[in-house]
């Protein structure tokens, strides 16, 4: 469906024909001044034809000259261009993107169980030792401490304790 | 005017121009050039009103139809297909001097009292009919009233009015649809109808 702006310039450049011009015709309120109006943009058209169309291109020559320049000197850089690319995507072959792939994964492992390692030190040693300091009663004891030692492979825990006057009945590590 | 014939023949030689320039003939892009510069420097200079911008943007256009002609695939005709990059060119340009110039570029550009009196283009007054003056003033005034259209409304006031293409070649220089096309002639020609009635009356 064409707007009515549609219809008003196909009907100024005479592009409307038979049963879509009457129609449009028939709808216009006042033909008389749509008809000055089409012999207006008329005046119109023919004004800018002959003002507008004769701005002439001085120095022809020069300008395909110049153009000519433009385009060698476009030539001439573009191959560089293309080599500079070729040169740099030449490096990544895929036998070296491989080669570089596995070389990262073998790292990545090597890492992954060092961690391991250093995160669990006491299951790689034969004796596992829990030191624990403890103050026991200071009235009593004032300067007194106890440590545990403990080797789980063997189910034995020592009780080293230094600096007790005496050692209380319902003494329990802390 | 040319005939069916010799259209049809100009066609032939034209899309052999295009293949020949598509596998790196620069010899054949010459003689396509020579065939548009005039045209495409014209329409250009109504858009713009500057003979040094016109020249190089009529340039720029050359330069991208040569990079691009690779991908022409002989659709439309080649004169179409340059018009499409002209108008990409020189509505981008517009749009970006209207942005830069905040927007009072497309009114005020075109002050002839702002010529430097001591130029050496400026026409000498003393020396030039009358009537000569009298149309300097007239393309003035047009240059002035067309400066005040949308970049988009000057292309196809221009392409209508001074190259007499049909709709559909607009339409596809412009990349929209016909409808699109006749509406901004509507509102375009409204425009200048109102800026020039007094000139056209009393020319």
């Amino acid at each position: 469906m064409k707007t009515f702006e549609e219809k008003w310039t196909a009907w100024l450049d005479d592009q409307l024909s038979g049963h879509e011009l009457s129609e449009f015709e028939a709808s216009l309120p006042d033909k008389a001044a749509a008809e000055t109006e089409k012999a207006e943009a008329r005046k119109l058209r023919e004004l800018l034809k002959r003002e507008l169309s004769a701005q002439p291109l001085t120095n022809e020559e020069f300008f395909s000259h110049q153009l000519r320049e433009k385009i060698t000197q476009k030539s001439r850089e573009l191959p560089r261009a293309v080599a500079g690319q070729t040169a740099t995507s030449r490096w990544w072959t895929i036998p070296r993107l491989l080669w570089a792939g596995s070389a990262s994964l073998a790292v990545f492992l090597v890492f992954t169980v060092a961690v391991i390692h250093e995160k669990n030190p006491a299951e790689e040693s034969q004796y596992l030792t829990q030191i624990l300091n403890a103050r026991v009663d200071p009235i009593v004891s004032p300067n007194a401490t106890v440590a545990i030692f403990e080797v789980k492979q063997d189910r034995v825990t020592v009780l080293w304790t230094e600096g007790l006057q005496s050692l209380p009945a319902d003494y329990a590590a802390k | 005017m040319q005939t069916e014939a010799t259209l049809a023949q100009s066609d032939v030689s034209e899309l052999d121009l295009v293949k020949r320039c598509q596998a790196g003939d620069t010899e054949a892009f010459d003689k396509l050039v020579t065939r548009y510069r005039t045209r495409v420097f014209g329409m250009i200079y109504n858009m713009v009103h500057s003979e040094q911008d016109a020249w190089d943007l009529a340039q720029d256009s050359f330069l991208k139809a040569w990079k691009s002609i690779g991908r022409f695939r002989g659709q439309s005709s080649f004169y179409t297909w340059i018009y499409r990059i002209v108008m990409n060119v020189t509505i981008d340009w517009l749009r970006k001097k209207q942005v830069k110039g905040g927007g009072s570029e497309f009114d005020d550009a075109i002050q002839l009292t702002e010529i430097d009196p001591a130029s050496k283009t400026v026409p000498r007054t003393e020396a030039l009919p009358h009537e000569t003056m009298e149309r300097d003033e007239i393309r003035a005034r047009i240059e002035k009233a067309i400066a005040q259209l949308s970049p988009e409304q000057r292309a196809v006031i221009l392409m209508k009015e001074i190259e007499d293409m049909q709709y559909h070649e607009i339409a596809e220089a412009l990349g929209c649809s016909i409808g699109t096309v006749m509406s901004r002639l509507f509102y375009a020609r409204k425009k200048l109808q109102n800026l020039l009635r007094d000139v056209y009356e009393n020319v």
